[in-house]
């Protein structure tokens, strides 16, 4: 139940940041998709593995490429389609209960939820990274090869 | 004398040009794109041009462009971004015309009108946007874990949060400070519509705020620049946003601290 209640509700974080960030027409609809799809995916990943670091890094190396396959298809800059589907897998959450359990000097669960905060922000990085240089060098191969044939 | 001065105009039309590119290069820099793609639009369009030699060298917040003509003649220009926003569209757009511009090179007063329909891309209403803040605070309020009372109390403070930005911008209080004050004043707001309203857990409500705040696109654009190999501009970007995640907290916490919530 709490997990269908995230993928639709990251459905709509993502196409709403979409929105904000100026995105019109047809896309704004595929990127919502895109956005549940990959937290359904950091959820089951998740459930399979229990490993957050595991399933966070599968899930943004997941946006990654489908946002630069699906760019190149439809030309428009990767960025439009890859910043707001990752929107849903920003460490808001750990950020504010870091930052709470400091002002309430609670050091065991700040040290915890900090060492939380490193991790799923190093994890997303780390699929993000990752993956757009593989994609990248991909992709140079493809055209490059793609040229000679003609 | 009389060669100086058609060379002097030639010259001047060369300028011109840069100009336009320059303006294109800009829009797409100021507008949340990556480092790599502002360089290589430049000096693709350049070359489409007839330039024979561009070297651009973008940072963060400068693009220097310095190019040689078919006939020798070295040009150079610098424009400076003044502040940087997240329109997307802009980026798309801006990055289209380049497109044109390297497959059919238009003609000066052509490239001028073009570059001045930039601006024209289409935004959001503000009364939109102001209800788009509302509805995707409360719904990372019940992504997060909160309940439907959470999450009106959460829509509710977000719209007091767009009111609160566009107040601080309009002042044009420097940004780090801006979000410090607003996520003071949105931890503010959550705990008074806590005691006083619909609200029953502030912690799902503020995070549902905190992810409105958060800049996302810096991150994930400084991100690109430095596995690009722009990795000056990267870091830099990848700081900025850093400061800003933290004066988010800090604006929340001085709020919870000072009230002892």
């Amino acid at each position: 139940m709490e997990n269908t209640v995230q993928i639709i509700t990251s459905f709509f974080a993502s196409a709403g940041f979409a929105l904000i960030f100026n995105v019109h027409g047809r896309k704004t609809l595929w990127i919502g998709v895109g956005g549940a799809l990959s937290w359904a995916a950091y959820l089951f990943v998740n459930d399979v593995t229990g490993n957050m670091f595991m399933s966070l890094m599968m899930a943004s190396a997941a946006v990654v490429a489908v946002s630069e396959v699906l760019a190149r298809k439809i030309k428009v800059p990767v960025i439009m389609l890859m910043a707001p589907m990752l929107i849903p897998m920003v460490p808001g959450g750990a950020l504010y209960y870091t930052m709470s359990y400091l002002v309430r000097d609670e050091n065991a669960m700040f040290a915890e939820s900090l060492r939380s905060l490193l991790l799923q922000a190093g994890a997303i990085a780390a699929g993000i990274i990752v993956t757009t240089s593989v994609m990248t060098n991909f992709f140079a191969i493809y055209y490059r090869v793609k040229s000679k044939k003609k | 004398m009389d060669d100086l001065l058609i060379s002097l105009d030639r010259q001047n039309k060369l300028m011109q040009v840069m100009a336009c590119i320059l303006d294109i290069g800009a829009t797409l820099l100021a507008n949340g794109a990556e480092v790599m793609r502002v360089e290589d639009s430049v000096s693709r369009m350049c070359h489409a041009y007839g330039f024979k030699r561009a070297d651009v060298f973008t940072v963060t917040s400068s693009i220097f462009l310095s190019a040689t003509y078919a006939d020798d003649n070295i040009l150079s220009q610098n424009r400076r971004v003044a502040a940087r926003g997240t329109d997307l569209e802009k980026v798309a757009r801006a990055n289209e015309l380049s497109r044109r511009i390297c497959a059919c090179p238009l003609p000066l007063e052509e490239l001028k009108e073009a570059v001045r329909g930039l601006d024209d891309a289409p935004v959001y209403s503000e009364r939109f946007r102001f209800l788009l803040y509302g509805g995707i605070a409360a719904v990372f309020t019940v992504f997060f874990g909160g309940t439907l009372a959470d999450s009106l109390a959460a829509g509710l403070t977000a719209l007091v949060l767009f009111v609160a930005q566009k107040l601080g911008s309009r002042l044009r209080i420097n940004s780090i400070l801006l979000n410090t004050v607003c996520s003071g004043i949105a931890a503010l707001t959550v705990l008074l519509l806590c005691r006083f309203g619909p609200g029953q857990n502030p912690d799902k409500i503020i995070i549902g705020n905190i992810m409105l705040l958060i800049p996302g696109l810096a991150l994930t654009t400084s991100l690109r620049d430095m596995i690009n190999g722009d990795t000056l501009s990267g870091l830099m970007g990848f700081c900025e946003a850093i400061i800003k995640a933290l004066a988010i907290a800090i604006g929340s916490a001085l709020v919870l601290y000072g009230l002892g919530a």
